[in-house]
């Protein structure tokens, strides 16, 4: 019983970020950017929230400096990547790179290999729900989490409407399905493609406070661990319609949960179980895509 | 357009964002109260005005050829093999293990048999991506990056694990035996591992100019649809360049781990890593294997400088790291060809979908 709230909890637990990222990234996807550099982003977002923490105890502000230096890291990707018409895989390649660049270069000015809140309790952050939290199961799912595990899981409703049932979300859709016809109309393109990208950058630094801030009072330098790529993923399984592909990331949630909660029991082989999650999400990824492409009968590679 | 400006355009392509990665760089350094032309020409004068400082330049360069051309192969047929790394890690780790637990051989045949270990390791994990991309067109960017992580944590496992070096203080794999390590020239640490990279390179050089093989890449790379409306099978075509980068790059690992590092540690590639850095390489070469041998250079010039700016002045050796990745920022963005040529770009908008 005990294990299978303590799996029920990190399902959500180890959702959140991705899901986070996912609803970000999808809007970029949609606009036929990819944006590989949610990865960096949300390193960015964790970085930054732990160091104004650090000096300043401030959570607020650690929110605030970390949402708007990681849209100063979108603005830059998009106005190299679309802009200046740059290939935008580099880019955020790039962003992937310069981000542990700096964190580690101020690391090594502040002379620690990690930024350690000590003095912040982060269980403080948890928020209990009165009455839920007793009921079994159903307590450990939608109680004692932080409070941006919360918003992003309203944060896909939202999304959705906003993809779905907004001009906007319209037009980013359209942008990326053809977006010669979208200018013919006077859409301007450009405009919906950065904000699909700053979209994406906002979730991503959210998904980082809570990495860091929020649910360790840490930061690493490798402390993401290719949560972007697998929110990339997800969102090429689920291409890109929010619920669908938060669906994937929930599913790689449900891993990554198997994997911490059941390596207990596997003794030496314990290290073994990471590599799960992310075999998971390639064979997932695989048969998305044979499934997708089953009735396709034109011969030719790419369609 | 004639040749020459061609060239010139290319040769500033890749000047421009070099310069200002430095000049980014040196605003950096200033900031934190160093003096930036003092830094770099530390980096300078160590990494080339002094012969074995040269020397050990090369030496630092020779995997970072083979990693250049794993990604040079791939990037140029519009394939994003981005598990360089993780290949480059496979094949190093199994040429290490082949080296330490094969006993009693022959020089030559021991450092063959590291080779082949290393090679074959680093084509098989390039072939599942090459799989899914040929068989299941799963998108292979987000394959090898997964794949990467996967590798990494595998690798973490079998070193604290089965072949972990029980009398070594820090995780690692047991140390190599000395016939599998290549013996360095002088007091520099310049091997003939150089040698064979820039051997390899020579071939590669033949084969994506010269050879079938190599303009099919290129018309690949240009419009897959059109190369298989004339007859190519991109399918095929894809799993072999895939194999051929995984070799390449399980090539580099094997040859690190037997001319510098002599066993698996878990920092065995250092950061970011050989991989990525084959990446920077590849495109600050414009894919070319010509400009692949300077980049390299240019690139292991860096490393080396970097370990020196380190010990002589206050700056943090991972400006180097920034100023790697800022390099790449503005690679991705044609300066010249973008005033010069409207018509006949080619908007790069992602992957296929």
């Amino acid at each position: 019983m005990e294990l299978i709230n303590n799996i029920l909890y990190d399902t959500i637990y180890h959702s959140t970020p991705i899901i986070l990222c996912v609803i970000g990234g999808m809007f970029a996807y949609k606009a036929n950017v990819l944006n590989i550099a949610l990865e960096g982003m949300m390193l960015n977002g964790a970085f930054i929230s732990t160091l104004v923490m650090f000096f300043t105890g401030n959570l607020p502000l650690a929110v605030f400096l970390a949402i708007l230096t990681t849209l100063v890291y979108g603005l830059v990707f998009s106005f190299m990547g679309i802009t200046c018409k740059g290939n935008v895989i580099v880019v955020g390649l790039a962003i992937n790179l310069i981000v542990p660049a700096i964190a580690g270069f101020v690391m090594k000015m502040m002379e620690t290999a990690n930024i350690n809140l000590k003095n912040v309790n982060i269980t403080k952050y948890k928020i209990n729900i009165p009455l839920i939290k007793d009921i079994p199961i159903i307590g450990s799912i939608l109680s004692g989490h932080p409070p941006i595990t919360y918003l992003a899981f309203i944060g896909i409703a939202i999304f959705a409407v906003l993809m779905y049932k907004t001009r906007f979300g319209i037009y980013v859709r359209v942008v990326g399905e053809n977006e010669d016809s979208a200018r013919s109309i006077g859409i301007k393109t450009d405009f919906y493609k950065y904000a699909a990208v700053l979209i994406g950058a906002f979730c991503c630094a959210l998904a980082g406070v809570n990495l860091s801030v929020e649910r360790l009072g840490l930061y690493t330098n490798d402390m993401t661990a290719g949560r972007g790529f697998i929110a990339i993923a997800a969102i090429y399984c689920g291409q890109g319609e929010p619920v669908l592909s938060s669906l994937y990331a929930i599913l790689f949630g449900v891993a990554r949960s198997l994997a911490v909660n059941l390596s207990i029991y596997a003794g030496p082989a314990a290290g073994l179980f990471d590599i799960i999650p992310y075999i998971i999400m390639v064979a997932v990824l695989a048969a998305v895509s044979i499934v997708k492409h089953k009735n396709v009968k034109v011969r030719g590679f790419k369609c | 357009m004639n040749k020459k400006e061609s060239i010139i355009r290319n040769i500033l392509n890749s000047i421009l964002p070099i310069f200002l990665a430095f000049v980014i760089g040196g605003v950096v350094i200033a900031c934190i109260g160093e003096n930036p032309m003092e830094t770099y020409w530390i980096l300078l004068k160590k990494s080339f005005l002094s012969s074995t400082g040269f020397m050990n330049t090369l030496h630092y360069a020779s995997p970072l050829i083979l990693t250049g051309l794993a990604i040079a192969v791939t990037f140029k047929a519009d394939l994003y093999n981005m598990g360089v790394e993780g290949q480059m890690l496979f094949g190093g780790f199994f040429a290490g293990i082949a080296g330490a637990y094969i006993t009693g051989m022959n020089p030559f045949l021991h450092k063959f048999i590291c080779f082949a270990a290393g090679v074959l390791c680093g084509m098989a994990f390039a072939l599942i991506p090459a799989l899914l991309k040929a068989k299941c067109r799963v998108n292979e960017m987000v394959v090898t990056l997964m794949l990467n992580y996967a590798m990494a944590k595998a690798l973490e496992f079998l070193s604290t694990g089965f072949f972990r070096d029980l009398g070594s203080g820090y995780v690692a794999t047991p140390t190599i035996k000395e016939s599998a390590m290549f013996s360095r020239f002088g007091r520099s640490r310049l091997t003939m591992f150089f040698v064979i990279a820039v051997i390899v390179l020579i071939i590669m050089y033949v084969v994506m100019k010269k050879s079938k093989l190599g303009y099919e890449i290129t018309a690949i790379g240009k419009n897959p649809e059109f190369a298989e409306a004339t007859g190519m099978n991109v399918a095929k075509k894809t799993i072999i360049l895939m194999l051929l980068s995984g070799a390449l790059a399980g090539l580099a690992g094997a040859g690190y781990m037997m001319s510098e590092q002599f066993k698996y540690t878990l920092n065995f590639s250092g950061t970011p890593g050989l991989g990525w850095d084959g990446m920077l390489i590849a495109l600050l070469g414009g894919h070319s294997p010509g400009g692949i041998l300077i980049a390299a250079i240019f690139y292991a010039a860096l490393k080396t400088g970097s370990d020196n700016i380190n010990m002589y002045t206050n700056v943090p050796k991972e400006i180097v790291a920034l100023i790697q990745g800022l390099i790449i920022l503005f690679l991705a963005v044609k300066f010249i060809s973008e005033r010069m040529d409207l018509k006949g770009r080619r908007l790069h908008n992602g992957t296929d979908q």
